[in-house]
């Protein structure tokens, strides 16, 4: 009988953490390719939810690493977040790896959050990789432009009701109340970016074009010669004497990429190269939606002034 | 009576306003409700409208040509020749229901002279000669809501000199929606035996396939015609499980090519993660079929693979491979019973041959690694065995074009197999080089 009891609590010891927990398998899984849409999802699903990443915020999204644990988070999801537009087409290799008939594309589970989203930078001519690694679809990366939170967290309330319909009023009471914080912030934004208005920037990679239009900051350069393709030393020149030129004070550097080269060019050119959050948590402190683009904001007014 | 026709009459009066007054209200209370739902909608819409960015003040960077508006298509324009993929663009992006992609992949040696005599190199046939390996397109994508397919068409260099062969090199379709965490491939695949197999010759990390890979299944590997079944169950670690069944096709290791005796294949993987920086993979696959002598034939592989990725890196700083082969395989031999030097009868003898590698690679930088492998291996019929050693250099100018380049230094410890024309490749020595480019679509690599 004592053996019996100590082969149970043996088995019960070894399966126990196996097994999820009961709150926790009672919430939707949710699976963002990444952590932007994490942590909106976040927001309009609240406590109904549990929300995994696959990227996290200081990787390149262009280029992630089809890792089996990826597969593992999706076997498990309800529904899968995707930003679209070809920013996230590597996930597709670890949905199939997954077998999970609920994600898979044309699956009710699977949300274009890009839906509705006005594009920015789609080709209107033909595009071919002599122009670098372009997106025949238009430019990606608009997540992090709060202009933008309506439509996507419209998107993602309406992936939600697909599956728990039961929750509708509840998904879009979070919605609005995280869209009157967002208001909040956006008109404390606006007044800070306001005095800077037609200002000028240098990026290192071409995916700020969707926050720097919404507060009226442009693009003057790149540092890659085009994306994807790292600079030669003559388009560094040639970046240096345009920003001396146009007296362009910032280069703005995506977490992962080379800040030792920004800075050099900044310093040649006398500008800064400051680093800004690609995506949420991809620089201390920008841990939420809100925080990421709080970071990105301050960060900009600094540097221009 | 009179007084009672009075009272009511009275009571008529004055409950009359006061229900039409009611009914107003109510009336009113419905049409507020209206508008404020109008309100909340036409409030929803502007907020839409409003978070649509302005115009982008962008300038654009003078490299990288900005694309300009497409201009309204006349007749005249309709009727011009157009070029390769002006249907596609004027059809629209994302109409195009299935994706494209070429990669290709040319590969050199330079070797000593009685190697290419003996036909013994790394591309036996093809020493000291630059030729198209691999040259690929692929189609693949969406058949609908339940599976997807890949199609993938090869041409390349087979023999020194000859014409390019063209074949279909894969072709499956993959249900994706079956249940309890079950996928099933079937057509002509690469088989998921180990690590390398399933890798394209323009994806693989050398220049070259493994020296066992290609002593046990040849040098394109083990390509099959079958059915495989995938599970993934729902558990805190990742494991994947899988079965085939195939015809045995390849003739290295097996070759019956009938499913009256069918190949069935096997393998299982798991992946380890210590933290983010730190990853691993490990295997083990089976294969076993028939010979065309109808002999059992059974190989068993294992397979690791470390990778360290420093946080916020776009590459690994150190890839460690490994793979092992064992193979059990019997064989007809012609036995002299009495001695007279002529074969009295066949008999049966099993031989046991295994062979393995390892191979390193460190790319400090982005565009640059380098690496080495080494092999060794034993052969599945004939004696002996070989050893090489491999150091590479690899560079890409770009994500999609890549050069490598090779020693290779080959020790045998027999000549057998390896003495065609009166040559000789006990020791071989090798300068390999490699050019790969990727032209349109082409899937992420799995780890």
């Amino acid at each position: 009988m004592r053996r019996a009891i100590l082969i149970l609590g043996a088995a019960l010891a070894v399966i126990g953490p196996m097994l999820p927990a009961a709150s926790a398998a009672d919430k939707i899984h949710v699976v963002a390719t990444i952590p932007d849409l994490k942590a909106l999802t976040e927001e309009v699903g609240g406590n109904l939810v549990e929300v995994e990443s696959l990227a996290r915020g200081t990787q390149n999204a262009h280029e992630i690493e089809i890792r089996p644990s990826l597969m593992l988070k999706l076997r498990r999801a309800d529904i899968l977040v995707e930003n679209g537009l070809e920013l996230d087409s590597w996930a597709e290799v670890a949905v199939q790896g997954a077998n999970n008939p609920k994600i898979v594309r044309g699956a009710p589970g699977r949300v274009d959050v890009s839906r509705g989203i006005q594009v920015l930078d789609v080709p209107a001519t033909r595009v071919d990789r002599s122009m670098g690694d372009v997106h025949p679809l238009g430019n990606p990366h608009y997540s992090l432009d709060p202009g933008m939170a309506p439509i996507i967290t419209q998107n993602i309330v309406d992936g939600l009701v697909r599956f728990a319909p039961e929750h509708r009023a509840t998904f879009e009471k979070n919605r609005q109340a995280f869209l009157a914080r967002l208001d909040e912030a956006m008109a404390r934004w606006t007044r800070a970016l306001e005095p800077f208005k037609g200002a000028k920037v240098v990026v290192y990679h071409p995916q700020w074009i969707y926050i720097l239009s919404r507060f009226g900051l442009s693009q003057a350069a790149t540092l890659e010669d085009r994306p994807g393709i790292p600079a030669s030393p003559a388009h560094l020149t040639k970046v240096i004497r345009q920003m001396k030129e146009e007296r362009i004070k910032m280069i703005i550097v995506e977490p992962w990429n080379d800040l030792k080269l920004a800075t050099r060019v900044a310093e040649e050119a006398g500008a800064k190269a400051v680093v800004l959050a690609s995506m949420v948590g991809g620089v201390k402190g920008a841990d939420s939606y809100i925080a990421a683009i709080d970071h990105n904001v301050n960060t900009l007014a600094q540097a221009l002034r | 009576m009179r007084v009672s026709a009075l009272v009511f009459v009275l009571l008529c009066a004055a409950l009359a306003p006061a229900s039409a007054t009611a009914q107003d209200a109510a009336a009113l209370r419905r049409e507020i409700e209206q508008l404020q739902k109008q309100l909340q909608s036409v409030t929803e819409r502007l907020q839409r409208l409003e978070a649509q960015p302005p115009a982008p003040a962008q300038v654009p960077p003078a490299a990288a040509p900005a694309p300009a508006t497409a201009p309204g298509l006349s007749a005249i324009d309709l009727a011009r020749p157009r070029q390769p993929f002006g249907l596609y663009q004027q059809r629209g992006a994302g109409q195009l229901l299935f994706d494209i992609g070429i990669a290709g992949d040319f590969v050199g040696n330079l070797t000593q002279k009685n190697v290419e005599k003996a036909q013994g190199g790394t591309f036996a046939g093809q020493e000291n000669r630059f030729f198209p390996r691999e040259v690929e397109l692929s189609l693949f994508g969406q058949i609908d809501p339940y599976a997807s397919a890949v199609v993938r068409i090869e041409a390349g260099e087979e023999a020194r000199g000859a014409e390019t062969g063209v074949h279909l090199a894969e072709a499956y379709i993959t249900l994706l929606t079956l249940p309890f965490g079950t996928q099933a491939r079937f057509g002509q695949v690469r088989n998921r035996f180990g690590y390398s197999n399933e890798v394209h010759e323009h994806d693989l990390p050398w220049v070259d396939r493994p020296n066992v890979m290609r002593n046990f299944f040849g040098g394109e590997g083990l390509q099959e015609k079958g059915i495989e079944m995938t599970l993934v169950p729902d558990l805190p670690f990742y494991i994947e499980a899988l079965a085939g069944v195939f015809n045995g096709d390849n003739e290295t290791a097996f070759g019956r090519t009938s499913l009256q005796a069918p190949l069935v294949t096997g393998r299982l993987r798991t992946f380890l993660e210590l933290g983010n920086e730190h990853a691993v993979q490990l295997g083990v696959s089976v294969a076993s079929g028939q010979t065309p002598e109808r002999l059992p034939s059974t190989i068993l592989g294992w397979e690791g693979r470390y990778k360290y990725r420093p946080e916020g890196w776009l590459h690994p700083l150190v890839t460690l491979t490994t793979e092992g082969l064992y193979s059990w395989r019997q064989f007809n031999v012609d036995v002299d019973a009495d001695g007279d030097g002529v074969a009295d009868f066949l008999d049966k003898k099993q031989k046991n041959r295994w062979g393995w590698y390892l191979g390193g690679e460190i790319q400090p930088w982005r565009r640059w690694a380098g690496g080495l492998r080494f092999d060794w291996s034993q052969y599945p019929e004939n004696p002996g065995a070989e050893r090489s050693f491999e150091p590479y250099i690899s560079f890409w100018p770009s994500e999609f074009l890549r050069f490598r380049a090779a020693y290779k230094r080959t020790d045998r410890t027999h000549r057998d197999g390896f003495d065609l024309n009166g040559g000789s490749a006990r020791t071989v020595d090798e300068f390999l080089f490699q050019a790969s480019f990727i032209l349109g679509a082409h899937p992420a690599h799995p780890f």
